[in-house]
């Protein structure tokens, strides 16, 4: 899946950290999420909408 | 678990415990091998001495299942799984090629003690693989 969040992470001047504690989560699963290497849960993916004030798929997307 | 931050509550609670599971297993194997050398157990008694350093192993399990189930960060129970996965995985593949070498070329018989640091070092190696794939 490709992801927004390392722009939406950018708008807000976050860095992987602020946004592991945010989530509370590890920098590490922040970055693998960000880098397309792990795809979040459901619950996950929901918490991260909530936290960017969006939906789901206004973070990720389907790889074309 | 493995190689991700001590500041991580689940994290904490693992290491605490497979310390004690440790420091149990020593103390276990220690006093079995000083009863069975001075005291010469027979019956019962000799089978539960036998066995005693063996519980503090299955602790250890124990303790690794009680971290996948309180682990929150779902990335690095993802990625402690891998590693068990691997770790079954290669001393499922050394002892069933060892299985078939000792019935049929009669290679040195593995003591079945072995098999569980075997695990262990496999799960170590998958360790190294598993953090490579997600650096």
């Amino acid at each position: 899946m490709k992801n927004r969040l390392r722009v939406l992470r950018a708008e807000r001047n976050w860095s992987q950290a602020d946004l592991a504690d945010r989530l509370e989560v590890s920098r590490q699963s922040v970055n693998a999420i960000e880098t397309g290497k792990f795809d979040p849960s459901l619950p996950l993916a929901f918490k991260l909408a909530r936290l960017f004030e969006t939906t789901i798929e206004g973070i990720f997307s389907e790889e074309s | 678990m493995f190689g991700c931050s001590t500041n991580n509550p689940a994290v904490r609670r693992y290491l605490w415990r497979f310390a004690w599971a440790m420091f149990f297993y020593v103390v276990c194997l220690i006093g079995s091998i000083l009863a069975f050398v001075h005291l010469h157990p027979t019956g019962v008694v000799a089978y539960g001495l036998a066995v005693l350093p063996a519980l503090p192993m299955i602790g250890m399990t124990v303790v690794v299942g009680l971290y996948l189930s309180e682990e929150k960060d779902e990335f690095q129970r993802n990625m402690t799984i891998q590693a068990l996965l691997g770790g079954i995985g290669g001393t499922l593949s050394v002892v069933s090629v060892w299985g078939f070498l000792e019935s049929f070329v009669h290679i040195r018989h593995l003591d079945l003690i072995q098999v569980y640091p075997m695990f262990w070092m496999f799960v170590f190696f998958s360790v190294v693989v598993v953090r490579l794939r997600y650096r």
